[in-house]
């Protein structure tokens, strides 16, 4: 108790001030670890391990700076781009569409779920072979090998979410007067949002495992064919450069989801604030 | 035209027993008829079924035997001319206030000008006005239950069904919200089908109460209450004549509580 009251009137007391030099205070913190590990990366190679296993974070950037500045990364960057939201897109729709059908439909669940659990239990990377012989070396197997590892992770997701309504809050709206195209727009849709935009989350790294694996195993050009050519030829600056790229895609991809996710489930975020009292 | 607004017609519900062929008998034979714009509260003790023939008159189970008719008509399917509050105030969570009290409206076509009318006057007949950008998380627990109860007079049912709404509220807001659920169903005109498992309760609000028995449930007695209104829920005693009216009701019930004890 004694330790608690000067710290509260401490910070009532630095008002705005205090508040800010706080959150800048959180991110240093947050950011030390990161740069502890650069630091450190840095002084072991060419002492611990040598440069040519690890490069080192000077190398990957000079490497990173001479790829764009040459425009030799360009192509790679646009095809393995247009895989990834291709597959995203592709799988995230079949997922959602999918997975509310079957949630709503209790009849196509029985049939189909054992189906569904039976291909989600397949290692869908041991299928990028057959899906180059399917597809072609182009960008149709790496597509579809991204769209299938995104489509089970949101089509259980949404499955569940659709599911789990309240059945008491969907006789309600029944009650109330709402036909079945009400019913999905006022209750099932809202519900199963959350679950949707986890779904949507969480597929985002498949996204880019199933496009890379794609391109790993065979591929005229992307991101992957380059990591693979790299590393086959004893360039590690190369292999965390590019790395680094997919990195940065996921990182963005991460925020406009999280942003996404923010203005649609903005009643969450508010529940968080308490009820008051009248 | 019959003045019967619903009719409970030799009511019998069984349900499945888990794990065994037979089925349990919950409801056996229950009849009974509310009036326009009369209060009938059902009473009896947990598990007898209460719930279960507010469910009937909403259509959401269709009874094994009987039927309930709605101003003549058999109840068949979802009976969207009812009102149902149910336990839990149940406001969609992803809607304000406001959005959750317009949707019965917004449902049945009615159009946006008359919507915003009437939902500024119901949620002004609960006390709720200056909540509208609300979202229920952000309300207590009575005015959650305020807005649902709006949620049901905003459509203007003529039949409200009410399922142990104020169970959940503590003692003091139950109190308040019994006071104002009588201004309302007095002014709003409906008739009230109102579950609880509270005597007091139901002495104080109703017209009538139905005394159920354990199950399988068999209508006890269809007591009366006349007790002139508004009556105060704040001191049910010092309502003339509540001790007998009570008393009346207790005595029917006595026998089922005792009844319990030894299961």
């Amino acid at each position: 108790m004694r330790e608690v009251a000067p710290r509260s009137s401490l910070a009532s007391a630095g008002g705005g001030l205090g508040a800010i030099g706080e959150k800048a205070l959180q991110w240093l913190v947050k950011l030390l670890p990161g740069v502890a590990l650069l630091i450190f990366w840095q002084w072991a190679s060419g002492r611990l391990i040598k440069e040519i296993y690890v490069s080192k974070p000077t190398a990957v950037v000079a490497r990173l700076y001479e790829l764009f500045s040459s425009g030799e990364i360009y192509p790679h960057l646009w095809i393995t781009g247009q895989e990834l939201v291709l597959g995203y897109v592709i799988g995230v729709a079949g997922g959602v569409l999918a997975g509310y059908s079957l949630g709503r439909s209790s009849r196509l669940a029985r049939i189909f779920e054992p189906y569904v659990m039976a291909f989600y239990g397949i290692p869908k990377i041991a299928l990028a072979p057959l899906f180059i012989i399917w597809f072609g070396i182009g960008i149709g197997s790496k597509v579809a090998l991204a769209s299938i590892m995104v489509f089970f992770l949101v089509f259980y997701n949404v499955f569940a979410g659709v599911r789990s309504v309240d059945r008491e809050l969907v006789n309600l709206t029944l009650i109330m007067g709402a036909n079945q195209r009400q019913l999905t727009y006022h209750v099932f849709l809202p519900a199963a949002a959350p679950f949707v935009m986890l779904g949507m989350r969480l597929a985002i790294p498949y996204s880019v495992i199933g496009v890379i694996v794609g391109e790993f195993t065979s591929s005229v050009q992307g991101l992957g064919l380059f990591i693979h050519e790299a590393s086959s030829t004893y360039d590690p600056a190369g292999v965390f450069a590019g790395i680094v790229i997919l990195l940065g895609f996921v990182t963005v991809a991460n925020l406009i989801a999280g942003a996404i996710e923010r203005r649609l489930l903005r009643w969450r975020t508010l529940s968080g604030s308490g009820p008051i009292d009248a | 035209m019959d003045d019967r607004v619903l009719l409970f017609d030799g009511i019998g519900q069984d349900f499945p027993s888990p794990g065994q062929r037979s089925q349990i008998r919950v409801l056996d034979g229950i009849s009974f008829e509310a009036a326009r714009g009369k209060f009938i509260a059902v009473i009896g003790p947990s598990g007898c079924g209460k719930s279960t023939l507010l469910q009937m008159a909403a259509g959401l189970l269709l009874p094994t035997r009987g039927a309930v008719h709605h101003r003549g008509r058999k109840v068949t399917s979802i009976n969207t001319e009812v009102g149902f509050v149910p336990q839990q105030a149940q406001l969609l969570p992803w809607k304000t206030l406001g959005e959750n009290v317009e949707l019965p409206l917004v449902l049945r076509g009615v159009p946006a000008q008359e919507r915003q009318k009437r939902v500024d006057d119901v949620l002004r007949s609960v006390g709720l006005t200056g909540f509208e950008q609300h979202f229920p998380s952000q309300l207590s627990g009575g005015m959650q239950k305020r807005g649902s109860i709006a949620r049901t007079l905003v459509y203007r049912p003529d039949v409200i069904l009410m399922d142990e709404p104020f169970g959940a509220l503590d003692a003091q807001t139950r109190m308040v919200m019994q006071s104002d659920l009588q201004t309302l169903s007095m002014e709003a005109g409906a008739t009230v089908i109102f579950v609880t498992h509270d005597i007091t309760e139901a002495v104080l609000l109703a017209d009538n109460v139905v005394v159920l028995s354990q199950r399988p449930s068999r209508l006890l007695a269809n007591i009366p209450i006349d007790l002139s209104r508004p009556r105060n829920m704040f001191e049910p005693f010092k309502n003339p004549g509540f001790a007998a009216a009570y008393d009346a009701v207790w005595t029917e019930f006595r026998s089922q509580l005792q009844a319990g004890q030894i299961h």
